[in-house]
């Protein structure tokens, strides 16, 4: 699943989420589509991530995903994070948004 | 957090480096030959420098390079471990050892002339033997059943028989168990080398790796298995002519058109990707990989040249030989390796230093750990190099082929110096 809508909470996440950069194609992982569901519970202190590579070969992947993990515990502290690698729906291109797109050529 | 499936199957750096750092010195060393006896390239006679120059390109430089990088893209390319990096580090050794009696046999460091060549030419036949283990044993156990795993394969068993008509081509030589001119078996140990070894490995890595740098979906994987086809045909037919003596030379002649045949498919698929890609803005890596292409394709003319033959065109006897040759190892395979270095190199150099610390200190990217302007210049260099080259070999300009090679040491120099700035990184947080 994709999430689409998100409410103010989640997009502080997905804020923040936008500093970390693949680093192959150094576009942001949100704007690269990587990222499909986020969820937040101010009440259980939780921060659940659904995301994916663009590659299952992908050399960096647990690099980017240990960075997702740190990043989130750094902006929430006493929030405990979960990041689940999920291959459903599989990524392709067309997941990348048009700011992503841009930055891509820059 | 769960683990992704990839960095777990990364080789360590100590395993992917050395090989950099060798190659690199072999390409300086090679060049550095080149401008010396820069007269040779005009001749046609095999001198003693000459095959200094072609075995540390390909032996010192090229293979060294796609050992290393391989070690590195086969856990990408299959999604599976490297079967041994023990294997890898005896395979490096033996290769560095069996460069170094060979090159040393070519050039007389001693009276022992032959017996270094055969010591250098058997530690090198062992060391591609290691190899071609390590990458049939990897592949082997990779879950992932695809068209660059077929084509990785191929070249695995390729590089196994070649090595295996190699040492036969040596024992008949001294034995005379066929009637059959050496220079048959040469002709197809170069074409199960090249097309069946070389190639089909380049074309497997390609396969998966230019769609996933250049960010493009549903690729015409189906021109790679009909090249798969058409060039397993070739090298096929390539091997049983060796064996049957004073065939008619047409057949020769087939053997490359379904080769050829196939290597057009291979660039068709890499333009269908290029003008598919998401990514238009080619960075340092793909810059010179784009360039190594457009150069494979003017080394399939030069090829059909040599076919049509030196004295249709009123050039020399070998002229295009060398020229083709020198497409091939210096424009296409060297263009290649200066561009994928850049796709390869700074990600595990990366890991190394900074995996463990992304998030919690600010790190720089691995595309911030070379000077991109230098891979710029270098690029430069290299086409002008080739273009120098070309009209120095195809009009007999002695100076041109000096420069030529001049050019190709100062593009060496620069590539060392990038690659250097990655090997000997130092950590930066803040």
């Amino acid at each position: 699943m994709i999430q689409t809508e998100f409410s103010a909470e989640e997009q502080k996440v997905l804020d923040v989420l936008k500093q970390v950069p693949d680093p192959e194609v150094e576009v942001n992982i949100v704007d690269l589509g990587l990222i499909y569901v986020v969820t937040k519970n101010d009440d259980a202190k939780t921060i659940e991530v659904d995301m994916t590579l663009s590659t299952p070969g992908c050399p960096v992947g647990d690099a980017i995903m240990q960075h997702v993990q740190t990043i989130l515990e750094v902006n929430f502290p006493g929030y405990e994070v979960k990041v689940n690698l999920v291959w459903e729906p599989q990524w392709t291109s067309d997941l990348i948004s048009e700011e992503g797109r841009a930055q891509l050529n820059q | 957090m769960e683990a992704g499936l990839s960095t777990k199957n990364a080789p360590s750096v100590w395993v992917v480096v050395p090989h950099f750092l060798l190659g690199a010195v072999g390409l300086l060393t090679a060049s550095v030959f080149s401008v010396i006896h820069y007269e040779d390239f005009l001749g046609y006679n095999i001198t003693p420098e000459m095959l200094t120059i072609t075995h540390l390109m390909i032996l010192g430089w090229v293979i060294l390079v796609i050992f290393g990088a391989l070690y590195q893209l086969i856990p990408v390319v299959m999604e599976v471990k490297i079967y041994s990096e023990k294997l890898a580090y005896a395979t490096l050794v033996v290769m560095v050892v069996g460069v170094f009696f060979l090159i040393a046999g070519f050039l007389k460091f001693d009276s022992k002339f032959t017996h270094n060549m055969a010591m250098g030419g058997t530690f090198i036949i062992i060391a591609v033997l290691l190899f071609a283990i390590n990458t049939l044993k990897s592949a082997a156990a990779s879950p992932k059943k695809s068209i660059s795993r077929l084509y990785i394969i191929a070249s695995g068993l390729y590089l196994l028989l070649n090595v295996s008509l190699g040492l036969f081509m040596v024992m008949n030589m001294s034995y005379n168990w066929l009637p059959i001119a050496h220079t048959q078996f040469l002709k197809t140990h170069l074409v199960v080398g090249l097309a069946g070894w070389f190639l089909m490995l380049i074309i497997g890595v390609a396969a998966r790796l230019m769609p996933m740098f250049l960010i493009v979906h549903k690729v015409r994987e189906d021109l790679l298995v009909k090249g798969f086809y058409l060039i397993n045909t070739g090298v096929i037919l390539a091997f049983i002519l060796a064996w049957i003596p004073n065939y008619p030379t047409v057949l020769f002649g087939v053997a490359l058109l379904f080769v050829l045949a196939g290597v057009l498919l291979f660039l068709w698929f890499n333009y269908d990707v290029f003008s598919k890609r998401m990514r238009k803005k080619l960075d340092s890596g793909m810059k010179p990989t784009a360039i190594a292409i457009s150069i494979l394709a003017l080394s399939v003319l030069a090829f059909i040249a040599v076919y049509i033959g030196d004295d249709v065109f009123g050039l020399p006897a070998g002229r295009l030989e060398i020229l083709a040759g020198l497409l091939m190892i210096y424009g296409f395979f060297t263009g290649l390796i200066f561009g994928q270095t850049y796709k390869t190199l700074p990600f595990i150099i990366w890991l190394f230093y900074y995996q463990k610390v992304v998030g919690k200190q600010k790190t720089p990217l691995p595309g911030q750990m070379y000077n991109s302007k230098l891979v710029d210049v270098h690029t430069y260099s290299f086409v002008i190099s080739i273009l120098l080259f070309i009209v120095g070999l195809l009009f007999s300009v002695k100076y041109a082929v000096l420069a030529a090679t001049i050019v190709m040491l100062f593009t060496s120099a620069v590539y060392a110096i990038n690659a250097s700035k990655m090997i000997f990184h130092k950590k930066q947080t803040k």
